[in-house]
């Protein structure tokens, strides 16, 4: 019980890193997504290639590159705040390409509906678009968010003290590794069941309504 | 430059005087349509189609798919892009149109302008996460600035005005599709459109169905309410049109009083194309 303690000092930062990447994610994918759907060819080419780039590169690089990069400035971040740059840059990239699915999913007939009436894009957008883009969008946004909440892992490596850094450093005092790397992987699966409950949750809430 | 309100004709964006047009017809049109040009990719489709409306009156579009009609009709609220033309609402030129590329009306003039004229989509378009309260609430509120209660106790006005009284709450998933696309007339109606465009709202419908709609439009029309109508029910056309106005390969090919231009054309392609949809 010393142990699951131990571990369970970590879940801040683990959910902490998952979460402040998701809502980094979640905010800067929306130009992303924008852009990417822009009729300029440029705007959509250069949204593409950035999009690709980012995902082209690995997690962990960038999580590396982020804290190398940073390090070489006066700005001092904590390992916690550089993962969460590190993986909200990763998030931003594949959210957006969650978004965009979404936005296709709607018929343009729903734009051009919203447009003749004349209303104003905010309410456009958030009370036509949005509800909709959502039942579309939840369910993959739910899967990448359990995704990302075992890709936090890779912030232990540059030293951000999450269950799996916690995990690591327990394993190598005590050379007791099984059995702590099996606690925390029975803590990941706890942590990862309330987010696809409250996705699930969501989801269908939203589509009942719609569903015909 | 002098700002003259006499006799500036041309492609200039000035507002006539009403009294210009009242030497025409009827007065100044609620619509008029001057040389509107509507290509895709480059490809024109649309070859500068004129023509003006008058207020109460009751247009039907008629002609072979393809023939452009659809595209004439979305370039008058701008869901399609003129590439040439003006269009003018009770001789006011839609802002923000000029140069050789036509109209480009991309500001706050263009949502006004399109609160002013309602349209109803083939499809309906509704919005299927909102009740049909909601659907016809919801741009009350927002194109309009109506308070939340003025704006329901005139959607439910307007549910009530196309025989939906009672189905408020129903979201549109659950309604049949002439109850949809009375709902959508509802939705447009509420914005006090001073025209309204339909798309061949019956043609996704079974017949049965698309006589609710009708009927609803024909009584529309009984109240003098603008519309201009993109139809294949030659009977609307016939019976509750004021005018006919037939179109083929992106031009307008004959218009006049719609039993003239039903019983009696003159032009071989709508002698053709009637007696091929009455044929059917
Ligand atoms: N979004 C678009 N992109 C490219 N071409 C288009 C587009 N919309 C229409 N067209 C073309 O423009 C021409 C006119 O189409 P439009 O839909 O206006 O005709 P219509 O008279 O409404 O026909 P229908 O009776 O079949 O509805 C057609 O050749 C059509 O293929
Ligand atoms: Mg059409």
């Amino acid at each position: 019980m010393e142990l699951l303690a131990l571990l369970s000092s970590g879940i801040g930062q683990t959910l902490g890193i998952t979460f402040g990447a998701l809502a980094l994610g979640a905010v800067l994918a929306v130009p992303l997504a924008a852009l990417r759907r822009s009729e300029l060819p440029v705007a959509s080419t250069a949204a593409k290639i950035l999009i690709e780039g980012i995902r082209g590169i690995p997690p962990i690089v960038w999580l590396l590159l982020i804290y190398f990069a940073l390090g070489e400035t006066d700005l001092k971040l904590t390992t916690f705040q550089a993962s969460v740059i590190g993986l909200g840059i990763v998030s931003t990239a594949y959210i957006a390409e969650i978004y965009r699915s979404g936005l296709e999913a709607i018929p343009s007939g729903q734009f051009e509906a919203a447009d003749a009436l004349g209303m104003p894009f905010g309410a456009k957008f958030f009370r036509v678009i949005t509800p909709q883009a959502a039942t579309v969008v939840i369910p993959p946004l739910a899967t990448f968010a359990i995704g990302l909440l075992k890709d936090s892992a890779l912030a232990s490596v540059i030293g951000a003290q999450d269950i799996t850094f916690r995990a690591f450093q327990e394993a190598q005092a005590n050379l007791n590794g099984l059995t702590v790397f099996m606690w925390a992987a029975l803590l990941y699966i706890l942590l990862s069941i309330p987010i696809a409950a409250l996705a699930r949750y969501t989801g269908s809430r939203l589509t009942r309504k719609v569903a015909a | 430059m002098f700002h003259s309100t006499q006799g500036v004709q041309g492609p200039d964006p000035v507002a006539f005087p009403s009294g210009e047009a009242d030497a025409t017809a009827g007065g100044t049109p609620i619509l008029e349509l001057r040389d509107i040009r509507i290509e895709y990719k480059g490809h024109e489709v649309v070859h500068g189609v004129s023509l003006a409306v008058q207020r109460g009156e009751v247009i039907a579009l008629i002609g072979p798919s393809g023939a452009g009609k659809s595209s004439l009709l979305r370039s008058i609220n701008f869901l399609e892009q003129p590439s040439a033309g003006q269009i003018l609402v009770n001789g006011q030129l839609v802002q923000g149109q000029s140069g050789s590329r036509g109209a480009i009306a991309r500001n706050k003039s263009l949502a006004a302008h399109r609160r002013d004229v309602g349209m109803v989509f083939q499809q309906f378009n509704l919005f299927p996460h909102l009740t049909a309260l909601e659907n016809v609430v919801l741009a009350q509120v927002h194109s309009l600035n109506r308070s939340k209660e003025e704006a329901v106790a005139r959607a439910r006005q307007e549910l009530a005005h196309v025989g939906l009284t009672g189905h408020e709450d129903k979201y549109p998933a659950k309604c049949s599709g002439g109850q949809q696309q009375r709902i959508a007339i509802a939705r447009a109606l509420a914005m006090d459109p001073q025209l309204m465009l339909f798309d061949e709202p019956t043609s996704s419908l079974d017949p049965e169905l698309g006589v609710e709609v009708l009927n609803t439009m024909k009584r529309l029309a009984s109240e003098g309410m603008t519309m201009l109508v993109v139809t294949h029910e030659m009977h609307f056309a016939e019976d509750v049109a004021d005018r006919v106005v037939f179109m083929a390969d992106g031009a307008i090919v004959e218009e006049g009083p719609a039993e003239q231009v039903m019983l009696r054309p003159s032009s071989e392609r709508a002698k053709t194309f009637l007696s091929a949809v009455r044929g059917r």
